[in-house]
């Protein structure tokens, strides 16, 4: 089945979008957060992420040895925050790196005149 | 089911359902935690408090339970890899509609067992019996191929880094060995010349038994109609070797000609066999036929190699000026 013109550049954005959730969640991670208040941060900065994306993929993270978490209860029911293990500290700042180069490149190749 | 909180509850339990044991308790009360958090949050947000159906919008959006499952799972290993999976397909259902043809065909050809149970020589009673015995004993075949395909993924799992592709060896099939066809176009040549002088061995020799030249005694029909028509085709078969020989490879032409003449062979062996008699014994003729029916088979199978080695010819697109 071929997805209409408007579902294919749908399903193409997610895919991209999908390629850089990792940096956006280890970007906000730097400071202790909650899955919820991560998520409001993420949009907040123009970054929806869906809630049965995120809070797994905390998870998977943090099974990778890539975030620490912790139970705390601060003004509310107890809530699991997390933040950037050293390994994701370290990860973190490689993938910006490469985040950065293949920007630039591919500003080149879009901004290229046909 | 009204309670929002309560379909939240039951949305949680549908989910680490599918987790693994020690995940189940923290995994749990964070999803829950989260999920009334983010129920809250919407029910701010539209300025009414929170209900069934906002609840059930943000259960949908966070998608069925067993998908979120796998979500909270890290990836797992692929057991057929899809370049693989149409010719997994094929063998597994092709062994097991194989099995049935040959089941089902035996249990209703196969006289029914004279004690077992008084429906068993009906259409139906035969149906039954074969699809509680060989019918879905059948299915051993499939079962077999994934638990090997399992133990080989697991293997492949464990293996550190997967080696880099090389180059197969190049195989060059029209390439020939000339000592090879020297001795091939030797033998021919003598077991033609045999073959041609068999008729008159009393002749060359006289010295033999006579049941011994009566058993190679040709009939007389096979020998004046039938047996001349080899004679170009082993002389046509010998140029083409002969070509080869020189060329040192096989072309498209030559492979071609071979084609041709094992078809030529084919036709011919076929006459006779199916004409009448070759030898005028019995028992010759008899072992005479069993013999031409193997060359019929190497035949068979030479044709099928020769169109498998015949390269297509490609020709160029028109193009248009």
């Amino acid at each position: 089945m071929v997805d209409s013109p408007a579902g294919q550049s749908l399903k193409l954005e997610q895919d991209l979008r999908k390629g850089v959730l990792v940096l956006a969640v280890l970007s906000q991670l730097r400071t202790q957060q909650y899955g919820y208040s991560l998520r409001q941060a993420l949009a907040e900065r123009g970054m929806p992420i869906e809630e049965g994306t995120l809070y797994p993929l905390l998870r998977r993270l943090e099974s990778q040895g890539l975030l620490a978490s912790q139970w705390q209860v601060d003004d509310g029911p107890p809530r699991r925050y997390y933040t950037l293990s050293v390994q994701g500290a370290e990860a973190y700042r490689e993938l910006t790196g490469a985040w950065r180069s293949l920007t630039s490149v591919v500003d080149r190749l879009v901004d290229e005149e046909g | 089911m009204d309670d929002p909180k309560a379909i939240i509850e039951t949305y949680v339990d549908d989910v680490v359902r599918h987790l693994p044991r020690r995940q189940r308790h923290d995994v749990g009360y964070e999803l829950r935690s989260l999920l009334n958090e983010d129920l809250d949050g919407r029910a701010a947000d539209s300025g009414r408090p929170a209900d069934a159906a906002t609840a059930l919008e943000l259960l949908t959006a966070f998608g069925r339970p067993q998908e979120v499952a796998d979500r909270y799972r890290p990836a797992g290993f692929t057991v057929i890899r899809p370049a693989d999976a149409p010719g997994f397909a094929r063998l597994a259902l092709g062994g097991l509609v194989l099995q049935w043809a040959v089941t089902l065909t035996a249990a209703f050809t196969t006289p029914a067992p004279t004690d077992a149970w008084i429906y068993a020589d009906s259409w139906w009673g035969r149906l039954t019996t074969w699809w509680l015995s060989w019918g879905l004993g059948s299915f051993w075949w499939p079962g077999f191929l994934i638990t090997l395909t399992l133990i080989s993924a697991a293997f492949a799992r464990r293996r550190p880094e997967a080696k880099p592709w090389t180059p197969r060896r190049t195989l060059d099939r029209d390439h020939v060995n000339r000592p090879a066809i020297v001795l091939g176009l030797a033998a021919g040549m003598l077991g033609a010349t045999l073959m041609i002088a068999l008729p008159w061995l009393a002749v060359w020799a006289p010295g033999l038994p006579q049941p011994l030249l009566d058993a190679f005694a040709f009939d007389p029909q096979f020998l004046h109609r039938r047996a001349v028509w080899a004679l170009p085709l082993w002389a046509a078969g010998f140029a083409v070797q002969t070509v080869v020989l020189i060329a040192g490879r096989w072309d498209r032409r030559t492979r071609l000609v071979r084609l041709v003449l094992g078809l030529g062979w084919l036709v011919l062996l076929g006459w006779w066999l199916a004409a009448g008699r070759i030898f005028a014994a019995d028992a010759a003729d008899g072992t005479a036929r069993l013999g031409l029916l193997l060359v019929v088979g190497f035949v068979i199978v030479d044709i099928v190699v020769t169109v498998r080695r015949t390269p297509a010819s490609i020709r160029p697109p028109v193009v248009r000026a």
